[in-house]
């Protein structure tokens, strides 16, 4: 018999952070983010499993691969610790939470520890850009091309505007709210900054267009960040609460997911789709899947929705494609205040990657923990109150590697 | 008070402080009129607000205006007033007298001083005006440093000291720390003990060495002296002649003015403000040079190899060892460790010892320090060392022992109490 996958809890580290400015090495993330995610789950290093590490391109920002070994820099008693690390672009935390979720479920290991990490401070913005790029084809996308993911991504608006039509004022509005969100996060990297609505919707000196359509405000943060989450099977699960003191499934658990792949080019994710309703179609798949994992109909049995924001038009995407609207109709749902903090399904109430920062490889696994705060009422000045089942969307590249989880309690 | 802010007045809004802070109201979306002498002075204060903000849009929330023309108007409508005019009493008590002719009887009025007496200020205004005066003492820039002081005086009303602490920390977004009128607050009365310390053993150890030696392994973002320079040697004087004036603890002789910088204060050298002339540290086109306070000349700066200790804390900082880092700390031996040790404890005593006096708990010494300041809070160090360990060096070295340190070392309990911040963040490399 498999187990179940539960969640027994993790810490993020504040995404304002600027690690190269604290003169820190990667191996300084890890650890910390280890540290308190083991303490945050009342889970004592010694019985750690297995232990997994999300990251996209440490050897690029940090000249530094072989990451999983440095978990066991955190302490002594994680000596000898199996573990690996895994690479899929900006979905390579949850690829890491996927290979830790299967272990538990095989039956091979009962805890496991995931910490997705990402240092993105140590190059400029340029560079930083460039190697973004190879999370795309980067000989037929990224090559000699300025910031080329803006440029997908905008792209990918213009997409929805060729089917369907699309405003930029509804991508003004999901950034607008993702920033607001951010304010109630104190862990969110922008929670300090100043956004409007207005300023999102012109494009100016402070907020220019940096790749077709996609400004400034339409794009998720260069962030440095490390989060840990600890999993558990039943067995551990139950012995956990025991030793806790706590009723038994008072852990969140890992309900369902969903998991697809779509060709690397953009142009051939276009023309692949170009019979279908929806414009990423692979999403839509991995999306249906976790939501048939967890035995739901439909988006409207979840009461809140991390996703992908890496510009506000995956976002919009995302909206159709969970099925908040009919496809092509995602401003409704953002004009009816649907995605907002108080509303009927409310997306990214941390601030999501635009607000609360995207540190690459890091971001699938921050998700997983937010879900996991929101449905056990711990998310404290961003808890969508009474939550009790989330969903999150994690991308890969322009929309290639799609992961989804549902996680509840 | 059920009253609500829906219009800020900020005088002196040309300068850093006022620009800066007018920012931050205007960015919470409150409507904000920034007087300065002239309208384009006041202008050039929503220019900065505005690259402050990186966002033409903050100006739907600003006004400007002159003190000659607007003052009475703006003020007569204003629900909060804020004074950010020079560090003059003079010159500040002629604008309060102008706000209290023409204020709303309930509006707020508050200053942004960083040194002068709160109690002071109402000297000879209404007792209306007294009420409803208080400190916010931002630091600078307000934009991206949210630690502030709220400072009421004896005669501020209680419900509007609650009233400005619950708008700084919920609609303002500040880490808030309530302190007493006393001189310098806290923050400042912790870390120019510090930076004039250092600066005073500058002259035996030479600038560059004191730099290296709290450096910042020690805790901060910025060495000391160099924080000085940015800091500007004018302000520097002002804020420590004024503790070595009013205050008579453990540390007053750490706010004695070294003699060699009035001198050099005296010629016009006042740091990064007066690049031509510099402050500890100076760029000739393409070289540094650094100060020599013994004769007041500047020489090319030279590259000093930190103490083996030094090296061995940033190495481990660097890896996230910081428990490891600070026993480097605590166990380094020879006269610069001494040195370095005297430095740091004397921090986290004198600021520990100011509970009970400036603030109500070590929690407000932290929040200052760590969100004002950008250093390591002395709660932090405590942590990181060990309480007992902690009282066994301030012993050792001196220092009273801060009663917060030792029921910490008792209790054998941590004393850095701020459960959403990641302390690793104040440890440089």
């Amino acid at each position: 018999m498999t187990s179940n996958v539960h969640i027994l809890g993790g810490y993020q580290t504040d995404f304002g952070r600027n690690w190269t400015k604290e003169g820190k090495h990667i191996a300084a993330m890890i650890r910390e983010a280890t540290l308190a995610g083991l303490a945050a789950a009342q889970v004592d290093p010694k019985d750690v499993d297995s232990g997994h590490v999300g990251n996209f391109a440490a050897e690029l920002y940090s000249m530094q691969g072989h990451l999983g070994a440095f978990l066991l820099e955190a302490d002594p008693a994680l000596s000898g610790l199996p573990t690996g690390r895994h690479e899929a672009a900006c979905a390579s935390g949850s690829i890491a939470l996927l290979a830790a979720s299967a272990e538990i479920e095989a039956g091979r290991y009962d805890c496991v520890l995931v910490v997705g990490v990402e240092q993105m401070k140590t190059v400029s913005p340029g560079v930083g850009g460039d190697y973004l790029g190879t999370a795309a084809w980067y000989e037929l996308e990224a090559k000699g091309v300025e910031f080329p993911f803006p440029k997908l991504f905008g792209r990918l608006g213009d997409e929805y505007e060729r089917r369907y039509g699309l405003k930029d004022e509804h991508l003004a509005r999901i950034s607008a709210v993702n920033y607001e969100n951010a304010k109630r996060n104190p862990k969110a990297q922008t929670r300090t900054w100043y956004m409007s609505e207005d300023h999102a919707c012109v494009a100016s000196k402070y907020n220019a267009k940096i790749g077709g359509r996609i400004k400034v405000t339409d794009c998720s943060q260069v962030t440095d960040g490390a989060v840990a989450l600890v999993l558990a099977s039943d067995k551990f699960a139950a012995e956990h609460a025991k030793r806790l003191g706590v009723p038994s499934g008072s852990f969140p658990q890992i309900q369902g997911w969903g998991h697809h792949t779509a060709p690397l080019s953009f142009d051939d994710k276009v023309q692949e789709s170009k019979d279908s309703k929806y414009v990423l179609p692979h999403t839509r798949q991995a999306i249906l899947d976790a939501f048939k994992r967890a035995g739901i109909a439909d988006c409207w049995k979840l009461d809140a929705i991390e996703t992908h924001d890496c510009f506000t038009t995956s976002e919009y995407m995302a909206i159709d494609h969970f099925g908040l609207t009919k496809p092509g109709e995602s401003f409704k749902a953002v004009e009816e205040g649907v995605i907002d903090f108080g509303g009927k399904l409310p997306i990214n109430p941390s601030g999501g990657l635009i607000g609360a920062g995207h540190p690459v490889g890091a971001t699938g696994v921050r998700q997983m923990l937010d879900l996991s705060l929101q449905v056990t009422g711990k998310a404290g000045g961003y808890q969508v109150e009474g939550a009790k089942r989330a969903a999150m969307l994690n991308i890969g590249g322009s929309g290639t590697t799609s992961v989804v989880f549902v996680v509840g309690v | 008070m059920s009253q609500a802010i829906n219009k800020v007045v900020v005088l002196g809004a040309n300068g850093a402080m006022g620009a800066g802070s007018g920012e931050v109201f205007a960015a919470a979306g409150i409507p904000t009129t920034f007087l300065a002498r002239t309208i384009e002075k006041a202008r050039q204060g929503e220019a900065r607000a505005v690259g402050m903000a990186k966002a033409e849009a903050l100006a739907k929330f600003i006004e400007v205006g002159s003190y000659s023309e607007h003052l009475e108007a703006e003020v007569a409508q204003a629900d909060l007033i804020f004074e950010a005019v020079s560090e003059d009493l003079e010159l500040k008590r002629e604008y309060f007298e102008r706000i209290d002719a023409v204020r709303k009887p309930d509006s707020i009025v508050a200053t942004v001083s960083s040194g002068l007496s709160i109690a002071a200020m109402t000297k000879g205004l209404s007792e209306s005006f007294a009420k409803h005066f208080l400190g916010i003492h931002f630091f600078n820039p307000p934009n991206v440093i949210v630690g502030c002081e709220l400072i009421p005086h004896a005669g501020t009303d209680p419900a509007v000291t609650a009233f400005v602490d619950e708008l700084l920390a919920t609609r303002l977004g500040r880490v808030v720390v309530r302190t007493s009128d006393t001189p310098a607050f806290c923050g400042n009365r912790v870390g120019f003990k510090v930076l004039n310390e250092v600066a005073q053993l500058a002259e035996e150890h030479g600038v560059e060495f004191m730099d290296t030696l709290i450096g910042c392994h020690t805790g901060r973002a910025m060495p000391p002296l160099l924080t000085v320079d940015f800091v500007g040697w004018d302000v520097h004087k002002a804020i420590v002649d004024n503790l070595a004036e009013k205050t008579k603890d453990e540390a007053h002789a750490a706010f004695v003015l070294p003699a060699y910088m009035q001198k050099l204060i005296t010629a016009g050298h006042l740091g990064r403000k007066t690049p031509d002339k510099g402050g500890f540290f100076r760029k000739d086109e393409e070289t540094r040079l650094v100060l020599d306070p013994a004769t007041g000349q500047y020489r090319p700066l030279a590259q000093l190899q930190p103490p083996e200790f030094a090296l061995r804390m940033k190495a481990l900082i660097r890896n996230g060892r910081y428990a490891a880092a600070m026993d480097v700390f605590a166990e380094a031996e020879g006269a610069e460790a001494d040195l370095m040790r005297r430095v740091i404890l004397g921090y986290i005593g004198y600021g520990l010892n100011r509970v009970g006096e400036v603030v109500k708990e070590a929690r407000d010494v932290d929040r200052i320090m760590g969100f004002g300041f950008n250093w390591a809070p002395p709660s932090v160090l405590v942590d990181s060392i060990g309480a007992a360990r902690t009282v066994k060096l301030l012993e050792r070295a001196k220092i009273a022992v801060p009663p917060v340190v030792k029921q910490a070392a008792d209790a054998k309990s941590r004393l850095f109490s701020e459960r959403a911040v990641d302390s690793g963040r104040f440890f440089y490399a």
